[in-house]
């Protein structure tokens, strides 16, 4: 919806007018840095690439679509637009996610005299499409900026495992929707396996994968339909593992960071009824960096196809607990019988012991 | 302790002569003291050392399988708090490792391992005389075909069990258990033995074949001459002779 309005109510100034001067990389302003209270040099740089792939160029947003306020370009004068633009409101388009953050943490900080501003997260020209980011990368363009969560979580068993495997805002944003995300990776170079070269070797299209894996046409990869997913890439000569991280919709809720509310009761996420697993997802990014997304039985996680993801309790495998069963069963029976026949045959043992003696 | 206990038995049979009794230990003669009164007609088979290890081993068994079904079936499952049965499983474990160490250094120490070694001519033989008793003989009153003594302590199915136990199941489940301790941290380790689920399958196995055996063994226990025999053999460390 935005591709289609945006263009209607902007300028005619092209990015590209913009990139003359902010592509050159020792375009800088001198400046007041407010926190420090001191004079810095800022640079006024844009990569052009970085931007090309951010989130806001590919859904057609123009720099002059935020920077409203530069309505022409006087190239007479040394600075074509006005020096001091105005501070740019992300909330007038995101307004939703503006509305979601007045209730966070992050906003009452202002009663503290810190005002957190929204790109002081997300960055501003290179905003990425996260759908398909994985957890590190998430973490790491976010919270982790400000956040050393060892300095915390104390009470976390295997801490790290957790840090590596569940977004932060899965806990500690608890009202916000939540999937898995499998990827496939490749244990050689120990990176997520590129999904147009897997495209490539597979020798199908992005839109024909489900065509081609979804047999029963429901919309959903079923645990036999993964096994031939997985069997075709074999027969590609690709042996796939799968990674899965538990992470959070890309959803304004996500906001909802707030003291004392965090996720701490371990049985929500670690136990077989788990709400947590019922949207898992295989996620394939393309050039562009949109993603692709396909759903998965959560049986999925049960299989050893997701070898390297395993939540104590939550997707543990029922197969193990009916061999577990049956394994007591076997060791309660043998006791019972023998014990059974222990004392039915007490006479017997008896009128035996008398004879003897 | 393996010349203790063989000096116990010597004293049993100087008891045993002085009596003029030449088939059953007899009573000691009265300067032997208190200590010896008490034994009478007993056999030292379970050295201090091994009642230790055992009973810590026993203590924690039941805690690990404890805490470890309420870490596996917590929406079942309401003894404790996940946290604290996960806490607690992994000291617990930890204790349970440190107690094997005790277990080795003491029987391979006092070379008294060789109990657990089966005599390869005799073993099937012996075993299946063992099973015929178990599943048949003991119902009809017939006596055990294994004699009990300190340098022959287990029958043949009992020292095959107890070898692939010891060498072989207990520390498959202490290293498994430790790398599911650290997950992130021995993910190289983890990785190289198949991944997370293959090293949680083997825990999980061997768990469930620990619950089943602590059943049996409990149960076999019952066995001895009365059904609380081998049980107050493990705290006192003798049992009588049959």
């Amino acid at each position: 919806m935005l591709c289609c309005l945006w263009p209607l109510a902007s300028p005619a100034i092209d990015n590209s007018e913009c990139l003359d001067c902010h592509g050159d990389p020792s375009l800088t302003k001198e400046s007041t840095d407010n926190i420090l209270n001191m004079e810095i040099t800022e640079s006024l740089y844009v990569d052009e690439d970085r931007f090309n792939r951010s989130v806001h160029n590919i859904n057609g947003i123009t720099c002059v679509d935020c920077h409203s306020d530069i309505e022409e370009l006087n190239y007479d004068e040394e600075v074509p637009h006005k020096k001091e633009l105005k501070r740019v409101v992300c909330a007038s388009c995101h307004e939703e996610a503006g509305q979601d953050f007045k209730n966070s943490v992050h906003m009452k900080m202002r009663t503290k005299g810190v005002t957190m501003t929204c790109y002081a997260c997300h960055g501003y020209h290179y905003v990425r499409q996260m759908e398909g980011a994985s957890v590190t990368e998430r973490e790491n363009s976010i919270c982790l900026k400000c956040h050393n969560p060892y300095q915390f979580h104390q009470w976390l068993p295997s801490r790290s495992s957790h840090f590596s495997n569940v977004e932060c805002v899965v806990c500690h944003a608890p009202d916000v929707p939540r999937h898995i995300n499998l990827k496939i990776y490749d244990l050689v170079s120990n990176t997520y396996y590129d999904s147009n070269r897997l495209f490539k070797v597979l020798g199908i299209d992005f839109d024909q994968l489900m065509r081609t894996v979804d047999r029963n046409g429901d919309d959903v990869i079923d645990p036999a339909e993964f096994d031939n997913l997985v069997l075709l890439l074999k027969q590609k000569n690709i042996h796939p593992v799968f990674h899965a991280e538990l992470v959070a919709d890309i959803s304004s809720i996500a906001h909802h960071v707030n003291r004392g509310t965090a996720q701490q009761t371990c049985q929500k996420c670690h136990s077989a009824n788990s709400p947590y697993f019922n949207s898992v997802q295989v996620v394939f990014t393309r050039d562009d960096g949109t993603v692709d997304r396909y759903k998965v039985d959560r049986a999925v996680l049960e299989t050893y196809y997701v070898n390297h993801f395993y939540l104590l309790g939550g997707t543990r495998m029922k197969l193990m607990d009916r061999i577990g069963l049956l394994i007591l069963a076997g060791g309660a029976c043998a006791v019972g019988l023998h014990l059974t026949a222990r004392i039915l045959t007490i006479p017997l043992r008896k009128k035996n012991e008398e004879e003897t003696s | 302790m393996r010349s203790e206990s063989i000096d116990n038995r010597l004293r049993l049979h100087q008891g045993a002569a002085a009596k003029g009794d030449t088939g059953q230990p007899g009573q000691v003669p009265g300067n032997r003291g208190e200590a010896a009164m008490a034994h009478e007609g007993m056999i030292y088979i379970h050295p201090a050392p091994v009642r230790v290890w055992h009973w810590i081993n026993a203590f924690g068994f039941v805690l690990l399988i404890l805490t470890g079904f309420q870490i596996r079936y917590a929406e079942l499952l309401h003894l404790m708090p996940l946290r604290d049965a996960i806490s607690l499983h992994n000291y617990v474990g930890f204790a349970v490792i440190a107690d094997y160490f005790l277990w080795l250094v003491y029987y391979i120490g006092s070379g008294r391992i060789r109990i657990y070694i089966p005599d390869l001519r005799q073993v099937v033989t012996m075993a299946l005389k063992q099973a015929v008793y178990y599943g048949y003989g003991y119902f009809i009153g017939r006596p055990n075909p294994h004699k009990m003594t300190p340098d022959d302590k287990f029958n043949a199915m009992q020292q095959q069990a107890y070898l692939v136990i010891m060498l072989l199941l207990l520390p498959a489940q202490m290293v498994t258990g430790v790398l599911l301790w650290k997950i992130k941290g021995y993910s190289e380790y983890i990785n190289l033995l198949g991944g997370i689920k293959v090293v949680d399958t083997i825990h999980v196995l061997l768990f469930f074949f620990f619950t089943a055996f602590l059943m049996i063994h409990c149960y076999l226990a019952t066995l001895g001459h009365t059904p609380l025999a081998h049980f107050k053999a493990m705290f006192t460390g003798y049992e009588e002779e049959h």
